[in-house]
């Protein structure tokens, strides 16, 4: 154990349901500035895990500390976004991005500087105006992304934010995603049964069990960044895949 | 240009239905008393015109003000049901089997109760008008998504904020629907108001022009309220045009 505070430390972590147990007695800790990512298969109680992080929902057993406070509701610093974008479709894509901030009761003019520079590096420059039925489902994830960042929180957490999109935009986002990490500096913590993405985007991956979820495996991902189409191709991409690949199937033998 | 077109097509159908009315009745021998041509409805609505536009203006205030109550008492009451949950299983179900009650049959109560003024024609306007909006409030006001809730318990949203900023926004859209379908609702109201009791209000005229067999009279307050159904529909759609520009567009959809 390193001496310093880990951004986020999850302590033996149970949820039960009426209907068992979804995630069991998880631990793991996430360092300052990480991108760590969830992989796991369907229903291994990955959203549950994010929830319990974000103090939305509380644990049954266990402990979640952020930057070693213990977490015991809502807690401001923190970010989401969730796998549809949520968007309020009478707001506008800054009204949307100021969201945040109107909800918290801060004048919304002070953080209009931030949103507009947020949607600049989401490369959604030119839709400030438009309304969510008019942009595409990767801008609309893209414009959930920015509400997320705007209050500057210092844990983002990601709910298979790109599950909804086709294939081809899913990639797209990836490397928009990390553009805009690289000059947000913050932690996170991404949920996704996306290999490829899972060993594009994270400095650690953990790999959780199948129902009720533990840790199964912690990879680190020694990739160099920034990383681009080119990684894909990159040697040890393809075993660092395999590596998680592994650890998953793995569990279908058990 | 595609719209021009669109109520060119609508008028000359209206127009060709008046003209098979103007010319089959009289090519049928169908009198007056029976049914009258859109010719003498017409004169009869020109020659009553003044009288028509005096009860018109009272049946129109007793079915605003009454929808205005509706619209009032049943927001407040959609309000009411979602912050104080436990008056859902109170309030829901007496609310349903009021409705159930066809309150045309409690009318003449009414006038036993307020007599021939104003006020049971507007109890009877809030009544018919209160369901809808009622129903309409507590979807609008109430099934936010899940997530959104979340998004704003996150940031650390208040009940206040999250009601001018979430809920409110979300029921606009609920409401002016409801409007639509409580609007006629409430003109029957008050119109069976008229019919009961007292000596004003278009109700009042159609049955002065039953008892005188004045059957163009009868129709041209037909034609009267058409043109103030008209006119409420105009300004419905007009505050739909103010507050829901973001909606996609019909044609889009």
């Amino acid at each position: 154990m390193t001496m310093t505070t880990a951004a986020v430390t999850v302590d033996g972590l149970t949820k039960t349901f009426e209907t068992g147990a979804a995630v069991e007695d998880l631990s793991f800790e996430v360092r300052e500035k990480e991108f760590v990512t969830v992989v796991g298969p369907s229903g291994c109680g990955k959203s549950t895990t994010l929830r319990m992080i974000s103090g939305l929902v509380p644990p049954t057993r266990g402990r979640v500390y952020i930057r070693g406070k213990e977490v015991s509701g809502p807690i401001g610093d923190v970010g989401m976004v969730f796998q549809s974008p949520v968007l309020l479709p009478w707001r506008s894509t800054i009204g949307n991005v100021l969201f945040m901030a109107e909800m918290r009761g801060e004048n919304s003019g002070e953080y209009r500087q931030r949103a507009l520079d947020l949607i600049k590096l989401a490369s959604l420059e030119g839709f400030e105006k438009r309304y969510p039925h008019e942009l595409s489902g990767g801008m609309q994830q893209r414009v959930a992304i920015c509400r997320a960042l705007l209050l500057n929180p210092s844990l983002l957490l990601m709910d298979e934010p790109f599950g909804a999109l086709d294939i081809m935009t899913r990639e797209k986002m990836g490397f928009e995603l990390q553009k805009i990490w690289s000059a947000n500096k913050t932690t996170v913590l991404f949920v996704t049964h996306s290999i490829t993405e899972a060993v594009l985007l994270s400095d650690t991956i953990i790999v959780m069990t199948a129902r009720p979820g533990k840790a199964k495996a912690v990879i680190g991902v020694d990739l160099p960044r920034p990383r681009d189409v080119k990684t894909l191709r990159d040697q040890r991409f393809v075993e660092l895949a395999a590596a998680v690949r592994d650890n998953i199937e793995a569990q279908w033998v058990e | 240009m595609e719209q021009a077109r669109r109520l060119a097509v609508t008028l000359s159908g209206f127009a060709a239905i008046l003209l098979a009315w103007q010319y089959g009745a009289r090519f049928v021998h169908l009198p007056a008393y029976i049914l009258p041509v859109p010719t003498v409805i017409a004169v009869r609505f020109w020659q009553t015109f003044a009288i028509q536009a005096h009860h018109l203006g009272v049946t129109a205030t007793t079915t605003t003000v009454g929808l205005a109550m509706s619209l009032v008492v049943g927001i407040l009451l959609a309000l009411s049901v979602i912050y104080i949950r436990p008056l859902k299983a109170i309030v829901l179900p007496v609310l349903a089997a009021f409705n159930s009650i066809p309150k045309i049959a409690i009318a003449p109560l009414f006038v036993i109760w307020f007599g021939l003024g104003s006020e049971p024609k507007v109890l009877l306007a809030f009544l018919l008008g209160l369901f809808p909006i009622f129903v309409n409030s507590v979807t609008g006001l109430g099934e936010i998504e899940p997530d959104v809730l979340d998004l704003a318990r996150l940031a650390g949203g208040n009940a206040w904020r999250m009601f001018t900023k979430v809920r409110l926004m979300h029921a606009v859209p609920y409401i002016t629907d409801a409007l639509k379908v409580a609007f006629p609702l409430a003109l029957v109201g008050s119109i069976v108001g008229e019919f009961i009791g007292g000596n004003d209000g278009v109700g009042y005229l159609i049955l002065s022009g039953q008892f005188n067999m004045d059957t163009p009279l009868v129709f041209a307050c037909l034609v009267s309220i058409t043109l103030f159904t008209g006119l409420a529909i105009g300004v419905v759609a007009l505050l739909e045009r103010i507050f829901l520009k973001w909606r996609p567009s019909r044609r889009k959809r």
